[in-house]
C-alpha cells in the first residue's frame, strides 16, 4: 500500500457525464489487481477520502472513471492536468482470476465498467476468452471503452444494443465477473450465485479501521468492503441488507 | 515529549483514539515510533455484529458514525490481539463497555493481567448502542458506579471517556474522579443526524450517529478545558485533531495529552505528523520539553 501526492495526467470523456481520469502513481500502477481501488483526497476538499476503482494501469500511470455524483467527486472532476490529488492503495482484495477456466464474461452497469479493463487484462493473461457486457440506461450513458473478444451492449431504452438489463443480455461463462448498481449486482447473484462481484459502499478510511463499508453477509454478520472486499462471491452478500441506493454526499 | 497520565509514562503525548486505530494491527503506513499510546476499538464482554448499514455519512468538517461497537468480544481479544500487544514499544488501553455496571467489572476482571493489557478507558458515552454507553455518561451517580465497578476489579490505569452531550462536563468529571479514575478522556462524538432528500429518511440506518471530525474541534476545546478546570487528574483532549497546532490548542487549553481519531481515516500518518508537529512547535518556541508550554487553565 502507498501514500502518493499523484498529479493528473491525462482525463477523456467517455460517456455523458463519465470521464476517465489519469494518474501518475508508478507504485500503484506496478502492483494493482483487478478489482483493486485507490482512496483519493483533495486538499482544501471534502473531509474523507473517495474510493475509485482501477481502471487501467499502465507502467506509471493508474486511471479512475469518474462521475460528479457529489460534491466530491465535483472537485475531482474540476481538476487540471498537472493538479495533484492524494492517492492512498491499492486497496482491497480484486477479483481472483486463476488459470484453468477458458471463458470470463464481464457484466458491468453504469460507473461499473471501472474494474472491467483490468479484469479483462487479468483474465487474458490466465487464458481466458473475454465477453464484455455494458448495460446503462440510454446510449449516451454507455462507456465508448470496451475489452473484451465479443462486445454486447444493453440499455433499459433499447437506444443502443440489447433493451433490457445487461445480466439478462450476457451470455454464460465459465467465470463471470460482475460491477454496478446494488440492484444490479442482486439479480446477477440470482443468475450466478458463484459470480465475483466488486461492490460499492459508503467508505470512511479505507484501509480496514473505521468499520463504516459494512458489507451484511449471508452467513450472518458483517465485514469490510474495503479490506474483505470490495469483490465478493455473489451468494454470500445478504442482498436484501444491502443498501440499494447510495445518496452521495450532498452537504459535504 | 514524554507524559506521564495517572502513573503511567508514554513516550509521547499523541494517541491513537479508540475505534480509529482498530485493534492496531490494521492501519497501515503509520510511523509508531511516535505513538504515545493506542486505546483499541471498544469492546464489549460478548461479541457483537454492530449496526446495519449505512453506518457512517460525511458532514461538512466532519462525519457521523453509527458502527454501533462491532467486535469480537473479550475471549477473542486475548486471544488474538492481546499476545500482539504485549510485544509492542507503547502501551494498549482496552476501550470497554457493557450494559450494566457489574458487566463493566466482569470484563475488567477478564482482561485484568492478560499481558498485553495496559490499562482501561471507560466508554461511558458511546452514542450507538441502545443500552449502556450514553446513558451512563450523562448521570453522575450511574457515571460513577460504573467507574467503581471497574476500580475495584484492578490496579491498572482506569481512564473514563466522557461524553459532550452533558449540561456541565464539570460535575460529571468530578464524580468519576471521585470514584477513582486516573484520567478523563474528553470528549466522544456528539450525536448528529442527516437526512436523505432522496428517500426522505435518515442517512444512518441507526437514525442518529456520532459527529466527529474538525467541525467539533472547537466544541471539544472547551468541553476538555472544563474538564480540566473540574479535576486534578489529566485529561486528555480529543476531537478533531487533523494537525499539530490542533493538538497544541488542546494541550494549552489544559489537557495533558491528546488522542488523534478520525484525522487517521484521511492520513494514515496522521499522528506522526502530529507528534512531530508539536515537538518542531517546541523547538521554535524555545521550550525545552511539553511540559514547559504554556498553558491557560484558571482554576474553578
Amino acid at each position: 500500500m502507498f501514500l502518493l501526492d499523484a498529479p493528473i495526467t491525462s482525463k477523456r470523456q467517455v460517456a455523458r457525464g463519465m470521464f476517465v481520469i489519469g494518474l501518475h502513481a508508478p507504485e500503484i500502477a506496478n502492483s494493482v489487481r483487478a478489482g483493486q481501488f485507490v482512496n483519493l483526497a483533495l486538499s482544501p476538499g471534502p473531509l474523507l477520502r473517495r474510493p475509485f476503482s482501477v481502471y487501467r494501469a499502465s507502467a506509471d500511470h493508474i486511471e479512475i472513471v469518474l462521475k460528479a455524483v457529489g460534491a466530491g467527486t465535483a472537485q475531482l472532476l474540476a481538476l487540471e492536468l498537472g493538479d495533484r490529488a492524494s492517492c492512498l492503495g491499492p486497496l482491497g482484495r480484486g477479483f481472483e482470476l486463476a488459470a484453468g477456466p477458458q471463458t470470463a464474461v464481464l457484466v458491468s452497469g453504469g460507473l461499473g465498467v471501472a474494474p472491467m479493463p483490468l479484469a479483462a487484462r487479468d483474465a487474458r493473461a490466465a487464458g481466458m476468452r473475454v465477453t464484455w457486457v455494458h448495460g446503462a440506461r440510454t446510449a449516451a450513458e454507455l462507456c465508448a471503452e470496451t475489452d473484451g473478444e465479443t462486445v454486447i451492449w444493453a440499455t433499459d431504452d433499447g437506444s443502443q444494443g440489447t433493451a433490457g438489463t445487461a445480466v439478462a443480455a450476457a451470455p454464460d461463462a465459465e467465470v463471470v465477473l460482475g460491477c454496478g448498481p446494488n440492484r444490479m449486482l442482486a439479480a446477477l447473484a440470482e443468475r450466478w450465485p458463484a459470480a465475483q462481484v466488486a461492490l460499492e459502499t459508503y467508505m470512511g478510511c479505507g484501509t480496514g479501521v473505521c468499520l463504516g463499508c459494512a458489507v451484511p453477509l449471508k452467513g450472518g454478520g458483517f465485514d469490510r468492503a474495503c479490506k474483505e472486499g470490495p469483490v465478493y462471491r455473489a451468494a454470500d452478500v445478504d442482498w436484501s441488507a444491502l443498501p440499494t441506493h447510495l445518496s452521495y454526499a450532498v452537504t459535504a | 515529549m514524554s507524559v506521564v497520565i495517572g502513573g503511567m509514562r508514554l513516550r509521547g503525548p499523541v494517541l491513537a483514539a479508540s475505534g480509529t486505530f482498530g485493534y492496531g494491527t490494521e492501519v497501515p503506513l503509520l510511523e509508531r515510533r511516535a505513538l504515545g499510546a493506542m486505546v483499541s476499538k471498544g469492546i464489549f464482554l460478548r461479541a457483537r455484529e454492530g449496526t446495519a448499514p449505512p453506518r457512517i455519512a460525511e458532514t461538512p468538517s466532519g462525519m457521523l458514525n453509527a458502527i454501533g461497537l462491532q467486535g469480537p468480544g473479550a475471549d477473542a481479544l486475548i486471544s488474538d490481539y492481546a499476545p500482539r500487544w504485549a510485544e509492542w514499544d507503547f502501551p494498549v488501553l482496552v476501550n470497554i463497555n457493557g450494559e450494566s455496571a457489574s458487566e463493566y467489572g466482569e470484563l475488567t476482571a477478564r482482561l485484568d493481567g492478560i499481558p498485553g493489557v495496559a490499562g482501561f478507558e471507560i466508554n461511558i458515552s458511546c452514542p450507538n448502542v441502545e443500552q449502556g454507553g450514553l446513558y451512563f455518561g450523562n448521570d453522575p451517580r450511574a457515571a460513577a458506579a460504573v467507574t467503581e465497578a471497574v476500580r475495584k476489579r484492578t490496579k491498572l490505569p482506569v481512564w473514563v471517556k466522557l461524553t459532550p452531550m452533558v449540561s456541565d462536563i464539570g460535575v460529571i468529571a468530578r464524580a468519576v474522579e471521585s470514584a477513582g479514575a486516573d484520567a478523563l478522556c474528553a470528549i466522544n462524538t456528539f450525536v448528529g443526524m442527516s437526512i436523505d432528500l432522496n428517500a426522505y429518511r435518515p442517512r444512518l440506518s441507526f437514525r442518529t450517529g456520532g459527529l466527529s471530525g474538525p467541525a467539533i474541534r472547537p466544541l471539544a476545546i472547551h468541553l476538555a478545558h472544563q474538564a480540566a478546570r473540574a479535576v486534578d487528574i489529566p485529561v486528555i483532549g480529543i476531537g478533531g485533531i487533523m494537525r499539530a497546532e490542533d493538538a497544541l490548542e488542546f494541550l494549552v487549553a489544559g489537557c495533558a495529552a491528546v488522542q488523534v481519531g478520525t484525522a487517521t481515516f484521511v492520513n494514515p500518518n496522521a499522528i506522526a505528523e502530529v507528534h512531530d508537529g508539536i515537538a518542531a512547535f517546541l523547538d521554535s518556541r524555545g521550550f525545552s520539553s511539553l511540559s514547559s508550554l504554556p498553558r491557560y487553565l484558571p482554576r474553578d
